[in-house]
Formats: structure tokens, C-alpha cells, sequence
């Protein structure tokens, strides 16, 4: 499929002119004559998970130095979605995605792509074939700036052809696909990984319902990513045709409310039932004054900006946190009208969770970054935030987690004056609904296979956040495509064996 | 004269045994210091060797037992090099007997002691997995057997009761008022031999050491794989005891990193492995082993040769690839692995029911100290530097100190051996030099 594309790679000593200045530009690019092609970059990437035969970044990295002028016009370049894992397990430390960054600015800057539009839109194809969502997806993965000002030539035309395709997306019509299989299953949550296994077994010919309890299907899509980051827009196409396969999604229906879990299954008739409820409890600080006025949670405070109903932030705006969401909401924070936005986070640069592109990107916009301090204590004047007690802290032997541990320093605390503090430390899930058949884990997790998505309950799965804690959407993507795989083998086969 | 010719090894692992057992042979007085209560290091705690399958402390031992009754050799267990002065022919080491509470001249080791006092506490020679006492003796074939009491998680010591073990001493060697004893040695050379450590592979966090029960290190794998080791020579997972049917070893834990790690390679793990992996086939046949390397670096005699015959005779598998990600199955604790299988561009996820770490092999903490005291030069990773890594290998930047084994850079039994022999003897010709000199 992609040697027909129309592409005009580099003549030779272009070619060779264009990978000098790639690597002088790029120190991970010089780095990369560590690389020992181990595949752990492979190995951990999500994307490499879903689409094995398109992407695969150790493939990728050694084709620079031994065809590189195949690796401007390969497909594989655009899928990357920048979520650094191969970063962080790689040996050498190297930093595929920034490199894929480079060559993706570089190909459309000097024109490698003769007709960058289709390549985008056979990318599009490969992502529709396998994914529910590849619109969603290409939007999250390519991040074209929202802002006119800043528009690179690159994020001016990834825009273009993605308004256009969502455009003929939204006028084109798809047949309901025909209902083969007679066993019904049950999805609860509408995210990424709820409707991607409803499409899979929909493709399948297995009868599905969505089950969500808000008001609009999307999970985290809808009210955790913000509209800078992904236009409503195109979720409502692209949720329109899922819908319009067959999959049937009944939002405001919560479980364990008017329906409980076990009515599913005795009441209803479903055969199966794939939980896939996110992480949509925002973590608490437990510190005092947390309940005062002015102190918001970062998921409320997104879900409030993105169903709409704009709260207005004025002022000095603190953020607590280091990781996506955090840079999430201090961005939305800006967006919401706030004058200044600061992070407040208790370790250094080094240990941030959150991707390293946000954090420039939050940076460039003028949010300013405190390490090394943590809340003690909200203060209030009149039950209203004026400020956080902050003690200073340093860095300590390394955790579980990897990272160093944050200690604090003794008599060091000072008062940051804050009109709103904004707490971004995690997000946790809500299993309270869920039979005790149906066991977690001490972090409060489902505990399921992580293979099958099997849960200690005969017929019921469960993947995505609710499995793994907040992570990425292509994660969520994997996990609805494992379970269908499953929940079919289960439907059909007695048992969901591994594969 | 007998103090001239006398020699200080330091660290009591094979490389120090070996040193010891050829400068004795040769007429030399040894001074034998080894920081823990008995000699035989690592390789006392190893199950079998590469590439002959020999049981690891049956080679051992007898060399163990050897260093204890040669006449040339003093062992100075549970002790610490304090100072160092003077120079090649003559230096002078102040040595610090730590206190063992128990009298060396009166224990008989009959292990009455161990078996009643209360005190328990996890085995650090089992690599934590089995336990052991606060008066205890490490392994079962201690040299020196003799019992020591570990005043950290002693009752006596910690709440100001007990002394059960007194009591019951027939031979009354316990003695809770001993105090740490200091000697002076003149010696005329010093050979160092400290051995190395593993990586803590809690570092590489997506491995899940620490986090999941069923992920272990090669050491530990050893201990469990030993017939004196603490499941009795049966290979079972910590988490329920169960013989696994499969078991992945991950090469390469932190070896090979310029990232996180170290940079170098650790150059035993691609044979130990493999000779672990041969030894779960041994205890079942039946169970899949697999090994998950990168290069499989089996550059010593007889080395490659064994690895076909893990492949052809035994049926490990090999594959190309390191696991980006372990996730545990909370309810079977089973572990998936994700990975790329390089060679056949696949990327896949594998179920077993254990996961063997081979770490990195990192110089001894007490390095730097040591190398101060004797003004002996670390290379930048903390391993001592040779003088002239191609022609004087076991030579430091000090004439008249040398170094053999781990201490100076990652490697294997038979490497650690033939350069405790080349210490040995690179020693004695100091001493023929001074001697001579003084016939002058």
C-alpha cells in the first residue's frame, strides 16, 4: 500500500545534507549509535501493540541510518502518539518521539511529501480499519495547534486536511452491519476502551450496549481531554458512526443505581460484560483547608469546562501536580481566563510525569513551573482561598516508583497567595458499583488478566483505566480490542484462553 | 624475618581463596581478612557453575576447609581493614576484629545456640528468601565454624533479655562483653579481592522487582535451586510455592545502560543464565524455559558449546529482545510479558509463571572507602582500575598492591581464578625483589 504513494524523497546528497543536520539538530539522533536494537522501545509501545504491521520504532530508528530516505515517506512516522514509554524504557535514554517530531516537521517543511494530504488520509485508512476512533486518534497523535497565531506550516496544513476529512466524515453514511451472533454483551463506559470493544464485537456480528452514566458518550475523551486538545466535534462524528454500525449506547444510565450490576446479567441477558469505567476520581490532597472555596479538583474542573458550562477563573491560579492532567488543567485554566497559572510540583523537572511536549507546550504559553515544594496546609480568609502554606522539599533515595523520593526540608515552609488552587494529583477509580465476585486490588483496581482481561467473575472483563490506572488513550484502545478478542472466545468457546 | 614475607588478601571469595591457598603453597604467610563471618563469597552461594554443571560448594568447600587449616594461613573473619601505611616490602595494616560475642578458641560450632535462640531473622546468604537466627553461622559450611551473634537483632542486645545461648554453650564461648579487638600486621604485599554486587533491579521499575512476588534475581534463583537452600533445592515461586511450569530470564537488567544502569556489559549473565536455565529443566524437565537476551556473549572455552546444548539438549528458548513492560495477573500472580521478538519483528506478550532478573554486576559499596585506605585508584564506575588493563591486569597504581576478581571489573568463576593465581603471583615477586634488594 504505501510504495504507491506520491512522495518525492531526497536525491542523495540532499539526503545526506538533510540526516547532517538532523543530527546536529537532534542529540538523540547522534545518541542513536548506542542503540543496540534491543526492542524494549518496541516492546512497551502502545501503538506497536495495536498496530504491529505499521509502527515499530526500533524498525524505525534503524532504518535512519540505513534507508533514510523510505523513512520520510513511511506511514510509521505519523503514528507516533508522543507518549515517550519508549523513552523511559529505553537503556540509552533516547527519545524516539522527538525525533519523529523533527523528521514529521521536516518532511512538510521542505516538501518531501508531494502530496502530504493523501498520506494523511491513507494514514487515516490504516487507523479506520483498526480503530474506532481514528480521527480522535490522528487529532491527539499529530496535536496541531489550536491557536492561529502559532501555527506552524505543518499544524496550518495537518489542520486543514483533518477539517476536511472531518467534514466528509460527517456527511458519510455506514450501513448498520448485520447481527450474526444472538449472546449479548454489556459495556460499561463509554470511553475509548468501552467503544472500541462495542465496534470489535459489532464487526464481529455480536449484539452490544453501551452503558454510561453522563449525559453524552466519550469517558474521558468527553470531559477529561479539553477542547484545545480535541474538538467535541470530532468525537460526535466519530461516536455517530459507531452508532450507526449498530452499537447501542444508553447514556444517563448509570449501574448500580436504577440498574445494578447482577441485573445485567439476570435481568437483561447479557452473556458478557466488559467494564471499562476509567479513573474518574480525582485523587485528594488530605491536607487541611482542602474543602474551602476556590480549592477545585482537576476532573471537576475540566468536566465543568468541557460540558460547557464555562466556570470563569479569575486571578492567581495554583496547580498541584506534575502530570498530564495537571498541565491539562493549567492550560484550561488560562483558557478560562486566569492571569497567572503556576505548577506547583514536589519533585524536580527530571522525575515530572507528565509528557515532556505538554510541558514545553505549557511553558510557551506562560505557565510557570515551582519544583521541589509541597502543600501543607489551603489558607483561607471568610471559608475562600487566599493562598497555600508550601514547605520545601529535596530529593531523597529513589522509590518504587523509580523516582526520588521527596523529603522535606525542616522549617521551610512559605505561603504562595493564590486566588484558586487546583489539586492534579492523580486520578482513582470508582469500583463501589461492582459485585464482590468481582475482586480488586489493593490499589483499587479491577484485578484482571492482563492477557484475557478476565476478572475473577466467569463472563465479565475489564480493561483500561479501571485495570490499569489513568493511562493513555491507545492503552484504552488496546485493552477494548484484547477484550473483545476475549469476550468472543468466551462467548463462542466456553473460555477466554490467552493468545 | 617471618613478618617480611607475609601477605594481606582482603575479601574471602574464591579470587581470595585461591591468592591465599598459592601464596601459602609457596612457603608465604597469609593473612586471609573477610568482612563477613565466613569465607567463600558468591560463589557459596551459587548452586552449580558454567559450563560443567559442577555443584558450586562442592568445588569450594574443600578450598574453604583448605585456607582453614593451612599452617601458612591466618583467617580474620567478621573483619575490617582500618588503616593502611608504608609501601611495597612493608606496609603496616591495622586490622578491627568486630566483636562476634562468641569466642572463636572455645565454639565448637555444634549449633546448639541457633537452634534455641528466638530471634529470627531473614538470611541475607539466602538472599533474604529463608531465615535465620541472631546467633547464627551463614551457611551450613561456614569456615570458620563458628557461630556469631548479630547485635542488631540479638534480644540481649535489643531489649536486655535472653541469653538463652550462653546458657546452653557447653563449651561457654558466648561472651556478650566482648569488644572489638585491633591487630597490626606488617605485611609485604596486599592483594584485594572484594568481589562485586548486583543491581537493586527495583530501578528499572517496569520490571516489578519488589512489586511482584514472582520476579526475582539470578542470586536468588541460585538459593532457591540449592538443595540447602531455603525450599530444600525445589525451584517454587514465592508467592504461592508452586513449581512454575515457565519461567522468562530477562538479560541485561541495568547492564548495558547508558541511560539508567551501567554501561558496560556484566559478561557472566548470558552463560549463568543459561546454566540456570538448564538446572529449572533439570528439576522439571517438562517446564518452558525461556531467555530474553540481546547478544549472547559466550566468549570463554567451552561457552558457546554449552549454550547449543541448552538449545539442542534442553530446550531453552532463546529470543532476541528485551521486555519493554511486566504486568502481573493480581490473581494468579502469573506475569505477562510484553516484548518484541527482534529477529522476527513480532511483538507479543507471553504468560509465566516466574520472571528471573539478571542485574548488573556494580563494585562493592565499601570500594571507595577501601580504595582511599589504600590509595589504590577507582575506575569511573567504582571498580578498582589496573595499572595497565592489557599487560599488567592484576597491578594497581599502588606497586605491591594488586587486585583480583570482581573487585576490578564483572566476570566469571574460571576469569576471577586464573587472575587470583596471576595476583598470587605478580605478590610473590614483590617479595623475591625485596628480598633481594636487601641481599645487596
Amino acid at each position: 500500500m504505501s510504495n504507491k504513494m506520491p512522495c518525492s524523497p531526497p536525491e542523495n546528497p540532499q539526503e545526506i545534507k538533510v540526516l547532517r543536520q538532523l543530527t546536529k539538530r537532534s542529540l538523540d539522533a547522534k545518541k542513536l549509535v548506542y542503540c543496540d536494537e534491543c526492542g524494549a522501545c518496541t516492546g512497551s509501545c502502545p501503538v506497536a501493540g495495536i498496530l504491529p504491521t505499521h509502527f515499530n520504532p526500533r524498525v524505525f530508528l534503524n532504518k535512519l541510518s540505513l534507508e533514510f530516505a523510505n523513512v520520510l515517506t513511511d506511514a510509521g512516522l505519523w503514528l507516533c502518539m508522543m507518549c515517550y514509554r519508549c523513552h523511559k524504557r529505553c537503556p540509552h535514554g533516547l527519545k524516539p518521539p522527538e525525533i519523529f517530531l523533527l523528521l514529521r516537521n521536516m518532511v512538510i517543511e521542505r516538501g518531501y511529501l508531494a502530496d502530504a494530504p493523501a498520506k494523511l488520509e491513507e494514514i487515516l485508512e490504516i487507523l479506520r480499519e483498526r480503530i474506532p476512533l481514528p480521527l480522535v486518534y490522528i487529532w491527539l497523535c499529530l496535536r496541531p495547534c489550536e491557536e492561529i497565531s502559532k501555527r506552524s506550516k505543518f499544524d496550518s496544513l495537518v489542520l486543514d486536511v483533518l477539517q476536511r476529512t472531518l467534514a466528509n466524515s460527517k456527511k458519510r453514511e455506514v450501513a448498520p452491519l448485520p447481527k450474526t451472533q444472538k449472546e449479548k454483551t454489556a459495556v460499561i463506559g463509554s470511553g475509548p476502551a468501552g467503544l472500541t470493544a462495542a465496534w470489535e464485537l459489532v464487526k464481529r456480528g455480536f449484539p452490544v450496549t453501551v452503558f454510561e452514566a453522563l449525559a453524552e458518550p466519550g469517558g474521558m475523551l468527553r470531559v477529561g481531554i479539553p477542547e484545545h486538545r480535541l474538538p467535541k466535534e470530532v468525537l460526535d462524528a466519530e461516536v455517530a458512526h459507531i452508532k450507526e454500525l449498530g452499537v447501542e449506547i444508553r447514556t444517563n444510565t448509570p449501574i448500580g443505581k436504577a440498574l445494578s450490576f447482577n441485573d445485567l446479567l439476570e435481568e437483561e441477558g447479557y452473556k458478557a460484560v466488559f467494564i471499562a469505567t476509567g479513573a474518574h476520581k480525582s485523587r485528594r490532597l488530605r491536607i487541611e483547608g482542602e474543602n474551602m472555596k476556590g480549592v477545585v479538583h482537576a476532573l471537576s474542573l475540566l468536566r465543568r469546562a468541557n460540558l460547557q458550562k464555562q466556570p470563569r477563573l479569575g486571578g492567581k491560579v495554583g496547580v498541584v501536580g506534575g502530570g498530564d492532567s495537571a498541565m491539562d488543567v493549567a492550560q484550561t485554566a488560562l483558557r478560562l481566563g486566569a492571569q497567572e497559572v503556576n505548577i506547583l510540583y514536589r519533585r524536580s523537572r527530571e522525575e515530572m510525569p507528565a509528557n515532556p511536549l505538554e510541558v514545553k507546550e505549557a511553558e510557551g504559553n506562560g505557565i510557570k513551573f515551582h519544583f521541589l515544594l509541597a502543600p501543607k496546609k489551603i489558607l483561607g480568609k471568610d471559608k475562600q482561598v487566599v493562598g497555600v502554606e508550601c514547605t520545601q522539599m529535596k530529593l531523597g533515595q529513589p522509590d518504587e516508583s523509580g523516582r526520588r523520593r521527596p523529603i522535606p526540608i525542616d522549617d521551610s515552609s512559605f505561603i504562595i497567595e493564590l486566588d484558586t488552587a487546583i489539586v492534579a494529583i492523580g486520578e482513582s477509580s470508582d469500583i463501589s458499583f461492582l459485585p464482590k465476585e468481582v475482586k480488586a486490588t489493593e490499589w483499587n483496581t479491577i484485578a484482571a488478566d492482563p492477557l484475557t482481561l478476565e476478572t475473577s467473575m466467569p463472563g465479565v472483563f475489564a480493561g483500561g483505566d479501571v485495570v490499569s490506572g489513568p493511562a493513555s488513550v491507545v492503552e484504552a484502545i488496546a485493552a477494548g480490542k484484547r477484550a473483545a478478542v476475549s469476550i468472543q472466545r468466551y462467548l463462542k468457546g466456553g473460555e477466554a484462553q490467552s493468545s | 624475618m617471618k613478618e617480611k614475607t607475609s601477605i594481606l588478601v582482603i575479601g574471602g571469595g574464591v579470587a581470595g581463596i585461591q591468592a591465599s591457598l598459592d601464596l601459602a603453597d609457596r612457603g608465604l604467610r597469609v593473612y586471609l581478612v573477610e568482612e563477613t563471618p565466613s569465607i567463600g563469597g558468591r560463589m557459596a552461594q551459587l548452586d552449580k557453575t558454567f559450563p560443567t554443571l559442577d555443584c558450586s560448594i562442592c568445588i569450594l568447600a574443600p578450598k574453604m576447609i583448605e585456607c582453614y587449616r593451612h599452617p601458612n594461613i591466618t583467617l580474620l573473619t567478621y573483619s575490617e581493614v582500618e588503616n593502611v601505611s608504608g609501601s611495597a616490602g612493608s606496609f603496616t595494616v591495622r586490622i578491627v576484629r568486630k566483636p562476634r560475642f562468641v569466642d572463636e578458641a572455645k565454639c565448637t560450632g555444634c549449633g546448639t545456640c541457633t537452634q534455641k535462640c528466638p530471634a529470627i531473622v531473614p538470611n541475607e546468604f539466602e538472599m533474604l528468601l529463608g531465615d535465620r537466627k541472631a546467633i547464627y553461622m551463614p551457611l551450613p559450611q561456614a569456615v570458620p565454624r563458628i557461630t556469631t551473634i548479630d547485635k542488631d537483632n540479638c534480644l540481649y542486645f535489643t531489649r536486655g533479655v535472653c541469653k538463652i545461648c550462653q546458657k546452653l554453650c557447653q563449651a561457654e564461648a558466648v561472651d556478650f562483653d566482648q569488644a572489638p579487638e585491633k591487630i597490626t600486621l606488617n605485611v609485604a604485599a596486599i592483594i584485594v579481592s572484594t568481589g562485586f554486587n548486583l543491581l537493586d533491579p527495583s530501578a528499572i521499575q517496569e520490571y516489578g522487582y519488589g512489586r511482584y512476588k514472582n520476579v526475582v534475581t539470578s542470586l536468588e534463583l541460585e538459593r532457591l535451586a540449592n538443595a540447602s537452600g531455603p525450599t530444600g533445592g525445589h525451584v517454587t515461586r514465592p508467592s504461592d510455592g508452586n513449581i512454575p511450569d515457565n519461567v522468562a530470564f530477562i538479560q541485561c537488567v541495568g547492564s548495558r545502560s547508558l541511560g539508567r544502569g551501567v554501561p558496560y556489559c556484566s559478561s557472566a549473565c548470558c552463560m549463568y543464565a543459561t546454566k540456570e536455565a538448564i538446572l529449572i529443566k533439570e528439576h522439571k524437565p517438562k517446564s518452558e524455559v525461556f531467555v530474553f537476551h540481546l547478544d549472547l556473549r559466550a566468549s570463554g572455552k567451552g561457552f558457546q558449546d554449552f549454550i547449543n546444548r541448552a538449545k539442542e539438549n534442553w530446550g531453552v528458548q532463546y529470543i532476541r529482545g528485551r521486555p519493554g513492560e511486566i504486568l502481573e495477573d493480581p490473581r494468579t500472580k502469573d506475569l505477562v510479558i510484553q516484548f518484541e521478538h527482534t529477529v522476527g519483528r513480532e511483538v507479543r506478550k507471553l504468560r509465566v509463571n516466574m520472571v528471573v532478573l539478571c542485574p548488573a554486576f556494580i563494585p562493592q559499596e565499601s570500594n571507595k572507602n577501601l580504595s582511599k585506605k589504600l590509595g589504590v585508584k577507582l575506575d569511573e564506575y567504582g571498580f578498582f582500575e589496573a595499572k595497565d588493563p592489557p599487560i599488567a591486569p592484576v597491578d594497581t597504581n599502588v606497586p605491591g598492591i594488586f587486585t583480583c576478581g570482581c573487585c576490578q571489573g564483572p566476570k566469571d568463576i574460571p576469569e576471577s581464578v586464573t587472575q587470583a593465581s596471576g595476583a598470587a603471583a605478580r605478590a610473590i615477586e614483590v617479595i623475591t625483589i625485596t628480598a633481594h634488594r636487601r641481599a645487596q
